[in-house]
């Protein structure tokens, strides 16, 4: 008999009391948007990769490794993979991954279905895995906006973490460096029962 | 113990950039990603090398064609070369366009030693190739040493006007091994460039170096690929070669009742058949890094070609193969049969995943699920992130396939953020959005003039606006400019730049502001966004 894994998955004490549930509840989906996206993200992973859960970074084109590091992922155990573009290509990978990998770090391509974004979820809930859905930070010189406006898509997320940055601090005409920002998330979804709003100073 | 098999290796060098070249004399570099891979002689004569930044290759000529690189391109034009090869000897080796190799032993008898059979090839060659390309041939007892002397064949023939095959001589390979740079391991051998540079940083400066301190000494620093290192320095080949039943024919051929004409068909039933017959090797422990493909077509006419992998052949990988194998045989009538032959085999080294983290449970799905994933897409598109340092945000990391890494040690990867930190990284916290293609933009000063740096790393002005495409971003505040100087004793790879960080502001629609902060970077006196933090 195989003992059923912990109902969710741990997560940093600074990230924590976002969360309605204090953790990450195996089956669910959330949503990180905003300019301090992806950021936001690999800090809601780090803890459970230390812990010995795999993470797979699907479609995330230009994530900063350097970055995850300083967030504390375990780079032994982030595996980053790309996959194609067309919907039902996207959600089979996204299907095989979740077979293998507690937690999962998504872009979603801009013309998934919503037959292939149920698929994914029903997979994801049998697998009692953990989807973190990402923004995708492309820039080019045409479309200037690296900061997403959010996008809509198919799927129905549990959690949804929209951030603002308010300000950066340590830099200053020249002098400095960036050390810290502030940052309004708001919380919201079909699992939290009132939307609230948090103030944090993150490092990141 | 298997016959020492000697070797013969056809090199062309720069295959890709003589191919891509408008005309033979002028000079070409084929870029990918923003990296030089290949370029031609006379881009070579400007001081172009491979590795080299696309920039900085534009920099020394102004004049040179850049072109993007296609496999597609490169594999096609090969073709001709191929085919006039394959003329006369009847298996050969392409792995990848420029390169063929091929056993001697039976062409040379046939052709009355090494030497005629070198010259009578090249002679036969010298329709299809262009007139100015580097063509050479190497033989030897070795892989490696084949390849090494072809290389020298293919420059010393530039140099002279004619063409001389290089020939060393049977059983001394190992001799003529010795003194080489242990360099060529990873020219050649496609060693990891870090560990090469390790050796050397160690003393090891030749192959005698390496031999000399003997192979438990190797295995023990540097486990699997310890072992490797001896082996190929002493001319052996790299991986020691086991003997495993070939497995029942079931799995390896197929023969259509009707002649099947279709390419897709052919494939569909390659792929049914490599899946199997990686399969059946992975059970035994061992993956196959050498496979002959033959088709039989209606009217009898055959075509056998060796694929040579040395981390072992993928379903995919042969899939690949045998269609490359496919499109450069034209034959009227349709194919009969499908067959898939291993030639040489070794012991299944990718179980190192295990190491990592030790043998859970979730370790074992997980490892699964990246083979699966291989097979889906291919093992670059599933990479994992390695140490490698550097101060260039993306230098720091290197991704591999995940299916590949030699070995992982979870304790090193702990002291990874305890590292002595790079003299002029970046300091944390780093960029969450790191592009590999930066993006030009333009930033100005208050007067709307573009932002310069002076030598003394001084800014002309503040910076207060970041323009990219169509839309202007008002700058809130700003560090730097912090100059960094990468291999200033390299002119090749050397690089000069500064870094500035920049907190920006966009209206947007609904008035708000929206802040973002990003790394710019001034190279070659063009500005552009490297890094988000995101």
């Amino acid at each position: 008999m195989q003992l059923l894994a912990p109902e969710r998955l741990v997560v940093a004490d600074d990230v924590c009391k976002l969360l309605p549930d204090s953790g990450l509840v195996r089956g669910r989906i959330i949503r990180c948007s905003g300019d301090a996206g992806l950021s936001l993200a690999l800090s809601l992973c780090s803890r459970a990769t230390q812990q010995g859960s795999w993470l797979g970074v699907v479609g995330v084109a230009h994530l900063g490794v350097l970055a995850a590091v300083e967030h504390g992922v375990s780079l032994e155990r982030m595996v980053l993979v790309q996959p194609p573009n067309t919907s039902r290509e996207w959600s089979v990978t996204v299907s095989a991954v979740i077979d293998g990998f507690d937690l999962l770090v998504v872009a979603v391509p801009a013309r998934l279905s919503a037959n292939d974004a149920r698929r994914v979820q029903t997979r994801l809930q049998s697998r009692r895995a953990v989807m973190i859905i990402v923004d995708n930070m492309a820039l080019s010189r045409s479309t200037s906006r690296f900061s997403s406006e959010r996008e809509p898509d198919p799927f129905v997320a549990d959690v949804i973490l929209d951030t603002k940055t308010k300000s950066w601090s340590g830099i200053d005409n020249g002098s400095g460096y960036l050390q810290h920002r502030d940052v309004s998330i708001r919380v919201s979804g079909r699992r939290v029962a009132r939307q609230r709003e948090h103030l944090v100073t993150r490092r990141f | 113990m298997l016959a020492s098999k000697r070797l013969a290796v056809l090199q062309c060098l720069d295959w890709s950039a003589v191919v891509a070249a408008k005309s033979s004399n002028s000079p070409c570099a084929v870029v990918h990603g923003q990296r030089v891979i290949s370029r031609t002689p006379a881009a070579m004569q400007y001081g172009v090398q491979v590795g080299m930044r696309r920039r900085h290759a534009q920099a020394l000529c102004p004049d040179i064609e850049i072109v993007a690189h296609e496999p597609n391109r490169d594999r096609s034009a090969f073709d001709t070369v191929i085919r006039t090869v394959n003329e006369l000897v009847p298996l050969i080796e392409v792995s990848e366009p420029g390169l063929i190799v091929f056993a001697v032993r039976g062409p040379s008898r046939y052709m009355g030693g090494d030497e005629p059979m070198a010259l009578k090839i090249i002679d036969a060659l010298k329709t299809s190739i262009a007139a100015n390309s580097l063509v050479g041939v190497g033989v030897a007892d070795s892989r490696l040493a084949a390849n090494i002397a072809a290389h020298a064949s293919a420059v010393a023939s530039n140099r002279s006007g004619l063409f001389a095959p290089y020939l060393v001589e049977p059983d001394k390979t190992s001799d003529w091994l010795a003194p080489q740079s242990v360099r060529v391991l990873s020219e050649f051998a496609n060693i990891n460039r870090e560990t090469i540079s390790l050796l050397e940083r160690l003393g090891l400066n030749t192959l005698h170096d390496v031999c000399a301190l003997g192979e438990s000494v190797l295995a023990g620093r540097f486990g699997e690929l310890g072992v490797e290192l001896h082996r190929l320095s002493r001319g052996d080949e790299q991986h020691q070669l086991v003997v495993v039943a070939p497995p029942p024919e079931h799995l390896c051929v197929e023969k259509f009742d009707e002649p099947v004409c279709d390419q897709q068909v052919v494939v569909n039933s390659v792929q049914r058949m490599a899946s199997a017959f990686t399969e059946y090797f992975s059970i035994h422990g061992t993956v196959c890094v050498r496979i002959i493909i033959a088709f039989e077509s209606e009217d009898g006419k055959r075509s056998e070609r060796l694929w040579y992998r040395p981390q072992g052949l993928t379903a995919s990988a042969i899939v690949e193969s045998a269609k490359w194998q496919l499109e450069a045989w034209p034959v009227a009538a349709g194919l009969a049969r499908v067959q898939l032959i291993a030639d040489e085999v070794r012991a299944d080294t990718a179980r190192q995943l295990k190491l990592w983290g030790g043998t859970t449970q979730t370790d074992e799905t997980a490892t699964q699920a990246i083979g699966r994933l291989s097979e889906l897409l291919g093992s670059s598109a599933v990479q994992i992130a390695k140490w490698q340092g550097g101060r260039d945000l993306l230098d720091s990391y290197e991704l591999v396939s995940a299916t590949h890494v030699q070995t992982i040690d979870s304790a090193n990867s702990d002291k990874q953020l305890t590292v002595a930190k790079w003299r002029g990284a970046l300091p944390t916290p780093s960029p969450s959005v790191v592009y590999n293609e930066p993006v030009q933009v333009q930033i100005n000063d208050q007067h709307g003039k573009l932002l310069s740096v002076s030598a003394r790393h001084e800014l002309s002005a503040s910076p207060v606006v970041v323009i990219i495409g169509a839309t202007s971003y008002k700058v809130i505040s700003w560090a730097g400019p912090w100059p960094v100087e990468e291999r200033w004793w390299d002119t090749a790879r050397g690089r000069r730049l500064v870094r500035l960080q920049l907190v920006c502001e966009k209206i947007t629609v609904e008035d708000t502001p929206q802040i973002s902060a990003m790394l710019a970077i001034l190279e070659h006196s063009e500005w552009t966004v490297a890094a988000i933090y995101g």
